[in-house]
């Protein structure tokens, strides 16, 4: 159970602490009550829980795009206050829930990210963006394609590749599956799995399909604005 | 100065005459706009009475105080003019637009009257006043446009700037494409005002300054000092108001765009 209100101690030098969160939405609903998370590189976690009970919200608390109140985000020995949000989210990185695309070819939307001053040193490798783009079925379009006109599910494996060559410490994927056939959908899983275990990554999903939260390390449900 | 023929006040009562022909075509096509046409003619002669009135005094008193105080009316009038036809509006938009055309009108219009024409005493109402008076006028134009671009991006790429936000961009890089189409829709009138200027109109200060006299050379000498500076007003205007709108809409949580 990696799920803590009290252990800062054991995030460990790559771990990621987030909390404790609280967050009221716009409509007054408190749906994030001291909500803290607690991860230790390998990790998968699959968080579920009824729609509408803030899992999306919890998601962007911690990647720090509401305004949810986040005392301390830490990762590794590092805290990262507001001002350094984007540096932040350069490391914990979420996947949106609607998977958009900037307007451009499949390349620009998987690169776009490299030219940022947060990147680093980090590069764009084509021939590893073109193995993944293969694994989930999106090889036939070729880097060059126009991403206007992609159906949802391939704009959700698009998103998918876009976060693996970003390689994160930390991914955060919004329903990553969603509108995906049960194939596909276990290839994009096992990729998930395989990069939180390799590298090795904190993965965050909110997922509604069980039987992925069965492959899972690690299982939480949001109820009540709180984790268990 | 070479020599015009003065307008007497019979001369402008002919004029009306033409705006007569204007009411019987709208009567008669029944455009309904007969009314308007009225009060927009009247309101064209009051307000430009006005002004000639006020310009006259300011121009005899010749007080750099009195001119400085005329262009800063003028600068609150064209910023709230900027924001009130702007289609979308947020929080700030007022102060925003009166910022930047305040250090736009400055830049460019000192390096015009002070470097370029040499404007002497520096103050000198004849060429200070029309000169800032076009510079605000058009970066007034220039700046709409591009705040109705960039606030129309930041609406409909929501998303997009967000995804961005997600993979490490500064506020700057998250909106970077906005501001550039904003700021090349703000430019595109100047530009294409230059590119025929001459061919298919005389541009409205060339034409001024034939019929008062000087000469055509002279004429284009200073329509083209005119043009340049428009156009360094345009681009100088909508960059920064496109950087302090992105100052205020962007937060490090994402876009801060309330239904304003």
């Amino acid at each position: 159970m990696d799920e803590t209100q009290s252990s800062k101690e054991d995030t460990g030098l790559k771990g990621l602490y987030c909390g404790p969160i609280d967050f009221t939405d716009p409509m007054g609903r408190r749906l994030l009550r001291g909500v803290s998370v607690s991860f230790t590189p390998p990790t998968l976690c699959v968080i579920t829980g009824p729609s509408g009970s803030g899992k999306t919200s919890l998601l962007r608390a911690i990647s720090g795009l509401n305004k949810a109140h986040v005392p301390e985000r830490r990762l590794g020995n590092r805290t990262y206050s507001d001002r350094r949000l984007p540096e932040w989210r350069s490391r914990v990185t979420l996947l949106l829930q609607d998977a958009p695309c900037i307007e451009g070819t499949i390349r620009e939307n998987l690169a776009f990210a490299f030219s940022f001053k947060n990147a680093l040193n980090k590069e764009f490798s084509e021939k590893e963006a073109c193995e993944l783009l293969k694994r989930v079925g999106l090889d036939h379009f070729g880097l060059d394609h126009p991403v206007n006109g992609l159906s949802g599910g391939e704009r959700h494996r698009l998103s998918l590749v876009r976060g693996l060559l970003w390689a994160p410490p930390v991914l955060l994927a919004d329903e990553p599956l969603s509108g995906l056939e049960p194939e596909l959908a276990q290839v994009c899983f096992e990729l998930l799995y395989e990069y939180s275990h390799k590298r090795p990554a904190v993965v965050i999903c909110v997922l509604h399909q069980e039987r992925f939260a069965r492959q899972a390390d690690t299982v939480l449900r949001l109820k009540d604005g709180t984790l268990h | 100065m070479g020599h015009y023929i003065e307008l007497s006040g019979f001369d402008l009562f002919l004029a009306v005459g033409l705006i007569v022909i204007a009411s019987v075509i709208s009567i008669s096509l029944r455009l309904g706009l007969t009314r308007s046409l009225m009060v927009a003619a009247s309101r064209c002669m009051l307000q430009l009475g006005a002004i000639g009135i006020v310009l006259k005094k300011i121009f005899q008193i010749n007080s750099p105080i009195l001119v400085i105080g005329w262009l800063a009316i003028m600068l609150v009038m064209a910023a709230r003019e900027a924001v009130r036809r702007s289609k979308s509006k947020y929080r700030g938009i007022n102060m925003d637009a009166l910022s930047t055309m305040t250090f736009t009108s400055l830049v460019v219009g000192l390096l015009v009257t002070q470097v370029v024409i040499k404007v002497r005493p520096w103050y000198d109402p004849q060429y200070v006043i029309p000169i800032f008076g076009m510079i605000f006028g058009n970066s007034l134009n220039g700046i709409c446009l591009c705040l109705d671009r960039f606030l129309e991006y930041l609406r409909s790429r929501r998303q997009e700037v967000e995804l961005r936000l997600c993979f490490g961009a500064t506020r700057q890089e998250a909106v970077i494409d906005g501001a550039r189409q904003a700021v090349r829709t703000g430019m595109i009138p100047i530009i294409n005002n230059m590119t025929v200027a001459g061919i298919v109109s005389l541009p409205g200060m060339m034409t001024g300054q034939i019929v008062a006299g000087a000469s055509p050379v002279q004429a284009v000498a200073y329509q083209i000092v005119i043009m340049f500076m428009i156009a360094a007003s345009n681009a100088l205007g909508a960059m920064l108001l496109a950087t302090l709108a992105a100052r205020r809409l962007i937060s490090n949580y994402g876009i801060e765009l309330n239904g304003k």
